[in-house]
């Protein structure tokens, strides 16, 4: 242990090589057993963890404390300790897949479908209800197909932006990935299926989904689109197929594992040029909406961007007390002098332009000349270059892979706490002001800090609010629980429901998109699934 | 199979270049070279996370966090880190020497 310091940014070494069964901070906790499903035995449980076992071998099934704490771990709050799975089985190819999907059938043993398991602040591994053992989809890691004239791929759900990557630069394929902003770990079918946007022209990811094979709840599989037709050519390549769409019914849900999914690939154009518009205040929200709607909309700006707002960037990458002393409210102008210290405005927006030295140039003046007049500064690598948060933007918008975003975990104390809200509404300034105010008043009663962003997306604005608090303080949990369900309430009674949640509070907001909805996915549930084995309470979907 | 499997790993960790992903093979086992930089190296000495070569951390240490996530950390799961190479992963970070290119913020 010589030479070993501490580090300020974690308590690494602290004695740990003592206290490892202790669970330092790590969520983990031999105390209470995670219970099992309702009407379950422990003998039902045996008996199909031992089936698991003859299926994929005893060191791919986990069902002891200690042996399941890696798909226990969370950031949501969680006061009650209640998302926990009580096993894992981990498969490697659809065949077992299938064969799993019987022994849950006989044993009635729900299973949560995980891809990579790393949507971080949604509840990663953990299941929306108890007793769930976790059908861990990561061993099924094969890329499949990679068409490059075409510009589309075909993947298993295990596969993460850095295999798929890595896979394109090795072989010189021109084509770009688009990734979330944990690209590295996580996994375009997992990220696609629960409707993640990333940074790209291609960042609405489910559209930019083409044809899936899925397990169906009785261990069937089906594929949709073109893929049941034998000696089609066009699975990855036309969407539709015939009759109901069915891919939609596979995203967000529980009503099948998908075990294939292809996707589009942007080509790499030979002109890629980031921007950051830096603007000066808080109130100036409507302003960049009403400039960058019509360019979103008209498609002269391309991807989906990002409208940062200060305290989201420096949480980043510092900590709340280098900005102001702990236990004093984060105020504006402290807020304002740490942004300026860091090159930074209170609200940063970053897009890019895509395209030919031709189009790029033709295009450029139109949108300068929009943003400048409102109010912002347009800059460009020829003015922020060196500057991390522009690095991080200018990597992601073209579908770079980092993890930088991780370090929001940091902002507030040790002990990595995130929940992300993420209410949808349309692209009007008017509306991006009235969520803002609401938002800061809800955070701030709880003692929480605004560190928020706008995506514009094409019509619609996501506002992401990364709910931060240190998980290593019960009170603070707690408060944060509260608070991201006043956050829930109170955002849906203005008519701004969220576009995705995680396991605590999926119930929570499917009763806000309407009894019928619900009525209609419990219908197709019981129907397609009727011993409920498939991830029950995935979006608020019970059996 | 397993036999197999088990044969790829000694296979893998022993070879000086690094296995390339195969169209329609699961991935390769990796090096822990290559694990620390397409895993732990984004946040470890990139401003997210503490620092860990030339630390002489404990592989044992190592190892335990990895599974459980200590903090703002996820924890990664033996399907996304095997056993096997989380077991060379950790030996390696024992022993590494110190990047100077690695910071924290």
């Amino acid at each position: 242990m010589s030479g070993f310091s501490i580090d300020r940014r974690g308590l690494l070494g602290t004695g740990l090589g003592a206290s490892l069964a202790a669970g330092l901070g790590t969520g983990a906790s031999a105390a209470n057993p995670a219970p099992l499903a309702p009407g379950r035995t422990k003998a039902d449980f045996a008996g199909a963890m031992k089936a698991f076992r003859g299926v994929v071998g005893a060191e791919w099934v986990f069902g002891d404390e200690e042996a399941v704490a890696p798909w226990s771990k969370t950031y949501i709050p969680d006061p009650a300790h209640q998302y926990k799975p009580v096993g894992a089985v981990c498969p490697q190819s659809v065949e077992e897949v299938q064969e799993i999907v019987r022994i849950a059938n006989t044993y009635k043993q729900p299973l949560w479908t995980v891809s990579t398991g790393k949507n971080m602040g949604y509840g990663m591994t953990a299941p929306a209800t108890p007793g769930q053992v976790v059908l861990d989809l990561k061993r099924m890691n094969r890329i499949l197909e990679v068409d490059a004239d075409l510009g589309t791929c075909l993947l298993e759900p295990g596969v993460t932006y850095q295999q798929l990557k890595d896979y394109l630069e090795e072989n010189k394929i021109p084509l770009w990935i688009d990734v979330p902003t944990v690209g590295p770990i996580a996994s375009p079918v997992g990220n696609t299926l629960d409707r993640g946007v990333g940074y790209t022209p291609y960042g609405e990811h489910f559209m930019f989904q083409c044809g899936m094979e899925v397990c169906l709840p009785d261990g069937r599989l089906m594929r949709t689109g073109m893929g049941s037709i034998k000696g089609s050519t066009a699975w990855q390549a036309f969407k539709w197929g015939y009759g109901p769409y069915l891919d939609g019914l596979f995203t967000q849900s529980n009503f099948g594992i998908v075990t294939k999914m292809g996707l589009w690939l942007m080509p790499k154009p030979p002109v890629y040029k980031p921007f950051m518009v830096r603007h000066a205040n808080m109130e100036d929200v409507p302003k960049i909406i009403e400039a960058m709607r019509p360019l979103r909309v008209s498609n002269l700006v391309a991807n989906c961007n990002l409208m940062m707002s200060a305290s989201y960037q420096l949480a980043m990458f510092k900590r709340r007390n280098e900005i102001v002393p702990d236990g004093a409210p984060l105020d504006e102008a402290s807020l304002k002098k740490a942004a300026t210290a860091n090159g930074l405005g209170m609200w940063n927006t970053y897009f890019a332009l895509y395209g030919t030295e031709q189009t790029v140039a033709g295009v450029e003046p139109i949108i300068r000349a929009t943003l400048t007049a409102s109010g912002g500064e347009v800059l460009t690598a020829a003015e922020m270059e060196g500057n991390p948060w522009f690095h991080h933007h200018q990597t992601l918008m073209q579908g770079g892979l980092n993890l930088d975003e991780v370090g929001l975990l940091r902002w507030r104390g040790a002990g990595g706490g995130l929940a992300w809200f993420a209410p949808v509404a349309a692209a009007r300034g008017v509306e991006a002001e009235r969520q803002t105010a609401l938002a800061k008043e809800i955070v701030e009663k709880h003692g929480f800090d605004y560190t928020a962003a706008y995506a514009i997306g094409w019509r619609d604005l996501h506002h992401i609010i990364a709910l931060l608090f240190d998980k290593a303080d019960p009170a603070q949990e707690q408060k944060a629980d509260a608070c991201y369900r006043e956050l829930v309430t109170r955002f849906g009674a203005q008519g701004w429901a969220s576009y995705r949640t995680g396991v605590n509070s999926m119930d929570l907001v499917a009763q806000q998109y309407g009894e019928v909805n619900r009525d209609f996915n419990r219908t197709l549930k019981r129907a397609i699934d009727p011993n409920g084995i498939l991830s029950p309470g995935k979006s608020g979907i019970h059996p | 199979m397993l036999r197999v499997y088990g044969g790829m790993i000694v296979l893998a960790l022993a070879g000086p270049v690094a296995a390339q992903q195969r169209l329609g093979e699961v991935q390769a086992p990796r090096a822990p070279e290559q694990v620390y930089a397409k895993v732990c190296g984004y946040c470890h000495g990139r401003n997210v996370g503490p620092i860990l070569l030339g630390r002489h951390l404990p592989a044992e240490t190592v190892k335990y966090v990895a599974r459980h996530g200590q903090n703002g950390m996820p924890a990664f799961r033996p399907t996304e880190v095997t056993p096997a190479e989380l077991d060379a992963l950790a030996a390696w970070i024992a022993t590494a020497p110190a990047r100077k290119e690695e910071h924290g913020q």
